[in-house]
């Protein structure tokens, strides 16, 4: 009995924790790309555009869990869009209604969330599969990992573009701002950088 | 009728969800919605009234003014009309939209009660390029059209941004962004001054 939940704790340790390096979706999977190129030029929009994958994941991971055993396996694909696709347009009514500063900064790219790959990915790969509490440990792992490549693109592209991080000055007062860190020549340069240091930590771990 | 039965047995989740998750954006966008335009509305009424100081409240005009817009296609607007404390008209105002350099420019327009001078423009949506395109935001690029002729503006690459007439000087580097805004205000305050002089709306202003 001991040994059997130990196996479990064990098993929800990792659906939590996978999503943080070892399987972190920017930085080791490489999908869901276009947020982390396009809405990392200050933290807000990307904390924002973050929690809101968070909530998209809990939600779909949730319901796709508890219908795994109803899905037919050639219309699984269509009910997975349907579940996401219903909880993207209710986060994005309620981030328009509450945050429309941010929904306003977000713009498409809040609707965008239905067709990241990161949420079908778990809906298929875990959820379909897995029972409810692994399922929602999975997405709040992946959806943190995904938070925090993010917020880390977004602060050294802010810092660097406008010498501020969340509006508070970082920089000395003499700092040049690198403009072109806001375009998106500097979320690829960052992105890149930030893959091949990835890269060398892996190896270096593995080694 | 074995084909209606088997047509259910395989999709009867699919539309079950389908109906559930409707109901679901339905009640969502019920509880919003209010919300939402009470946002939107705000955030209009905010940029006017800096544009149009004298104005305290703003009357949505039911006329219908048409604007043909990229690709001679009419679209209907919404034009408002400013008024002061004691119910007088000051201006009108609109939403303007059209190409920028790098995507939709939305601009909000005041113009004087007998639409024959610019009151001023604001920013509503850009995605002009950081640190060229979008000085259109500044106000000292702005501050030229408060006050200008409502007729044709013309860009011009030299000249003296302080002198308020229908010469418009370009932002240095941003020249494509800038013929944006003067093509933008050109066809809207033509058009819809035409058309409410045909409607009589024009003159005392209280009609």
């Amino acid at each position: 009995m001991a040994q059997s939940n130990e196996l479990q704790t064990g098993l929800y340790k990792r659906a939590l924790l996978a999503g943080l390096w070892e399987q972190n979706p920017t930085f080791r999977l490489l999908i869901g790309m276009c947020p982390p190129l396009a809405v990392t030029t200050a933290v807000k929009p990307a904390l924002t555009m973050g929690l809101s994958v968070i909530f998209v994941l809990v939600c779909s991971n949730f319901v796709t869990s508890l219908m795994r055993n109803l899905l037919k396996p050639h219309l699984r694909i269509i009910m997975f869009t349907l579940n996401i696709a219903t909880f993207v347009t209710i986060c994005d009514l309620y981030l328009r209604a509450y945050l429309p500063r941010m929904s306003e900064i977000l713009g498409a790219y809040v609707p965008l969330i239905i067709v990241n790959c990161i949420i079908i990915f778990r809906c298929e790969a875990c959820a379909s599969k897995c029972g409810l509490m692994v399922s929602i440990l999975d997405a709040i792992g992946m959806g943190l990992g995904f938070t925090i490549a993010l917020c880390i693109l977004a602060s050294i592209r802010e810092l660097l573009a406008t010498g501020c991080i969340f509006d508070l000055r970082v920089m000395p007062r003499g700092f040049v701002p690198w403009l072109a860190m806001q375009m998106p020549v500097g979320a690829f340069v960052t992105l890149g950088l930030l893959l091949g240091l990835a890269s060398v930590l892996t190896r270096k771990k593995r080694s | 009728m074995p084909k209606i039965k088997y047509f259910i047995q395989q999709s009867w989740l699919l539309i079950v969800s389908s109906f559930c998750f409707g109901l679901l954006i339905a009640a969502s966008n019920a509880a919003l919605s209010p919300r939402i335009e009470l946002n939107l509305a705000n955030k209009l009424n905010k940029l006017t009234i800096v544009l149009l100081p004298a104005a305290k409240q703003f009357m949505p005009l039911d006329a219908d003014i048409e604007v043909e817009v990229r690709g001679g296609k009419k679209e209907k607007i919404k034009l408002y009309k400013a008024l002061s404390e004691t119910e007088q008209c000051v201006g009108w105002s609109f939403k303007a939209a059209g190409e920028g350099f790098s995507g939709k420019l939305e601009l909000v327009v005041a113009v004087d009660k007998n639409f024959e001078k610019i009151a001023g423009f604001d920013v509503l949506t850009s995605s002009e390029t950081p640190g060229f395109g979008d000085q259109i935001k500044m106000s000292y690029f702005r501050s030229q059209f408060a006050g200008a002729p409502v007729e044709e503006l013309t860009v011009v690459k030299t000249g003296q941004p302080t002198n308020i007439d229908s010469e418009i000087v370009a932002i240095t580097g941003a020249t494509v962004s800038s013929e944006a805004v003067v093509n933008i205000l050109n066809s809207f305050l033509s058009s819809i001054k035409k058309q409410m002089k045909e409607k009589g709306l024009l003159g005392d202003g209280t009609k």
